[in-house]
């Protein structure tokens, strides 16, 4: 990539990937709504807007924050393989993913077991807050290592560079 | 980005980070915790298993 392509391709990553985790604070800012209100249309319409923002901020998100760490990854001198950051960085994403795209058919079936429920039913729903709080952990887990770029080169990415240190 | 060299380079690779080994570590013991969980932890497995907070008492729920 030229540097213009790598800049717009980082903005562009950047923008979306910290989209992510505000998405995933919004989706917990309403589980917490859903356990600790009161009112019923109060705790079915946060299921309904959990439902609503998994399937249309959160997981678009997520699947385009994977796609352009990947541009990033092959596109740039850093490679998928070659840094232990940048590794786990793509595993914990790929993780997320899985995870999330596991977890949002259940997040629609209980939106719209919400809407029907009745106080205890209802109530027993909680707020489905543990999900969205391991998935916040590991996304600012993965701005730490993004950010601080730990040094430490893989024995494959060692490799790659003793074979481009000869060819110069 | 910048891409400087690392490692030794002089024919032997160099060892693992203790970072990655820490990480390594935490994730490995994570990641046992939540198989043992889903695993002895009831069997069913859903969002409303995992709500921090107790259940709203039914009788404080009121329809608007």
């Amino acid at each position: 990539m030229t540097p213009g392509q790598r800049r717009f391709a980082l903005t562009t990553h950047l923008t979306i990937s910290l989209g992510w985790i505000g998405a995933v604070v919004a989706y917990l800012a309403l589980g917490v709504s859903a356990v600790t209100s009161e009112d019923v249309q109060t705790v079915r319409a946060a299921w309904r807007a959990m439902e609503l923002t998994g399937w249309f901020a959160i997981v678009p998100m997520a699947l385009a924050s994977l796609l352009t760490g990947l541009v990033m990854a092959l596109g740039t001198p850093w490679g998928l393989f070659r840094h232990y950051w940048v590794l786990f960085s793509f595993v914990l994403t790929i993780v997320a993913n899985v995870v999330l795209l596991l977890h949002m058919p259940d997040v629609s079936v209980l939106a719209d077991v919400a809407q029907e429920a009745e106080g205890a039913s209802l109530a027993g729903l909680g707020g489905d807050l543990l999900h969205p709080g391991l998935g916040l952990v590991v996304l600012l887990v993965i701005t730490v290592l993004n950010v601080y770029k730990p040094r430490g080169l893989t024995p494959y990415g060692w490799r790659k560079q003793e074979e481009e240190r000869r060819a110069s | 980005m910048t891409h400087a060299a690392e490692g030794p380079g002089r024919g032997s690779p160099p060892g693992t980070p203790r970072w990655v080994k820490v990480f390594g570590i935490i994730v490995l013991v994570a990641v046992l915790l939540l198989v043992g969980l889903l695993l002895f932890g009831g069997g069913a497995h859903g969002p409303q298993r995992h709500s921090f907070s107790p259940a709203t008492p039914a009788a404080a729920l009121r329809t608007s």
